[in-house]
């Protein structure tokens, strides 16, 4: 579907989207998606640190490493919840620079605006609460944007990826962090077995939440592999668009340039 | 595993723990803030970007030539590493050809004496975790310890020397090297001198030798 399209001009099953495994109403899936994240908002960065045994920690150093990101760039954090890129932008792109961390969840957001100025990180970082699919924001405005497990919750990604291209500056690039499909079948097997059986286990003793977990667990099934997402980016202009897997593909970063 | 990432990790992480164990380095940090230094040591795989704010962001520098802005770019060996302690040094290794900077100097000279300059009372570590007697009797009993271990190990130390000198020892004492060495020196200077004589002397006979022989031809 193109970003000039209505919902009214679109048959009727294309009305609907997937909430993991389910078919919801798209009006519905921003709030339901919301809900999630409202629950597990205070317990968000030990469940990373959980279930991904801190590596999710590396996949994030891994994407400031190819963002180019240096002292004046301004940088946009998309679905930035708690923080963790803006943490380490703010500081490199030091008090020329900007970082704005936009979150579609006010929670996620207050969570991450308390724990950045615990830890001092104030002076160049703003906080807004912004719908990918329709950035509030000028054309042309930052030299990076990134979005890091977020984009899968997206309820129009092509509407979200157009609107992230409108922004960026010419010659500016975004990354895209997110799970992905594991290259390997037998680490397929292990990792399905570990998302549907284990997860929501984990969700349930330490965020008290089976339902968030078994949703996370699903939407990255439904989320399009590497290939698809790289044509999806290329479908809005994007340029120079590769992708590099990381842990066997369990996530991939996406990154495209515009020109 | 993103391996290269993990490296940057671990080092970021002890730079700036050890950077908090000195409460005055924040002072010297500040210098540097907003700058960044590129450090290619030539026998590791990935060249290091330092970025300076309130702590040390440590990542790996990209290989894209228009991602990689630093303030300052120094490529260098391991072995020349150790060296960078020393910021007065850097000249120096420069005009050697042992350290190639580009840019500004003065973020790695700040760099250098950053790190240098550590003063690290590690007494006062340890008494955040023990209480202040156990950390200095800790340290009492380590240092006396310590001065013991070297006071018995120069003896031992003068102790082997001096019995490798006695006469049926394998060593010798200096005096008697220099003397040998003295005694070497004559002897190359009479051999020298011998063996001039030897050569004059051919000489001459060789010029008689021919002279005989002239007179028996006109004979």
């Amino acid at each position: 579907m193109s970003a000039s399209e209505t919902p009214e001009s679109q048959p009727q099953q294309e009305q609907t989207t997937h909430f993991g495994f389910k078919q919801v109403d798209k009006n519905q899936k921003v709030n339901m998606v919301k809900d999630v994240f409202q629950s597990v908002a205070a317990k968000y960065d030990i469940m990373n640190d959980l279930m991904s045994l801190g590596i999710h920690r590396l996949w994030k150093r891994y994407t400031i490493d190819c963002s180019g990101v240096r002292a004046g760039h301004k940088v946009l954090d998309l679905a930035g919840g708690t923080g963790d890129l803006t943490a380490k932008f703010s500081r490199i792109v030091g008090e020329s620079g900007q970082v704005i961390l936009a979150d579609i969840n006010d929670a996620m957001l207050k969570v991450g605006r308390d724990k950045l100025r615990d830890k001092g990180i104030v002076g160049n970082v703003e906080y807004v609460q912004a719908n990918a699919e329709e950035l509030p924001f000028p054309d042309n405005t930052f030299d990076i944007i990134t979005i890091a497990f977020g984009l899968r919750n997206v309820t129009d990604k092509d509407k979200a990826l157009a609107s992230m291209y409108r922004v960026l500056k010419p010659g500016g690039r975004l990354l895209v962090l997110e799970f992905s499909k594991p290259s390997n079948e037998i680490l397929n097997k292990v990792y399905d077995t570990y998302s549907f059986h284990l997860l929501p286990k984990i969700g349930q003793l330490v965020a008290n939440d089976a339902d968030s977990y078994q949703y996370l667990a699903e939407s990255i099934r439904m989320h399009p592999e590497q290939e698809v997402l790289k044509g999806m980016m290329e479908n809005v202009g994007f340029e120079q668009t590769t992708y590099h897997n990381l842990t066997g593909g369990i996530v991939a970063l996406h990154r495209g340039f515009k020109f | 595993m993103p391996l290269p990432q993990l490296v940057t990790s671990g080092i970021e992480l002890a730079l700036n723990k050890v950077l908090l164990l000195d409460p005055d380095s924040q002072g010297r940090l500040r210098k540097l803030s907003g700058r960044s230094l590129q450090v290619k040591v030539n026998e590791l795989p990935w060249p290091l970007m330092f970025s300076f704010s309130s702590q040390i962001d440590v990542r790996i520098a990209s290989q894209d030539p228009q991602d990689t802005i630093a303030d300052c770019l120094i490529e260098l060996n391991l072995e020349t590493l150790p060296k960078l302690k020393d910021s007065s040094q850097l000249t120096q290794l420069i005009q050697q050809k042992k350290l190639n900077l580009i840019g500004d100097i003065y973020v790695a000279q700040t760099f250098s004496s950053l790190m240098k300059d550590l003063d690290i009372d590690w007494e006062e570590q340890l008494a955040k975790y023990t209480g202040d007697v156990v950390a200095h009797q800790t340290f009492s009993s380590t240092k006396t310890l310590f001065k013991k271990a070297k006071f018995n190990l120069e003896q031992t130390a003068e102790k082997l020397a001096e019995n490798l000198r006695q006469p049926n020892s394998v060593s010798i004492t200096q005096n008697e090297m220099i003397l040998f060495s003295e005694d070497v020196n004559d002897l190359r200077s009479h051999t020298e001198r011998l063996a001039a004589r030897i050569a004059r002397l051919e000489q001459t006979a060789q010029i008689k030798a021919e002279q005989n022989q002239t007179k028996g031809s006109a004979k």
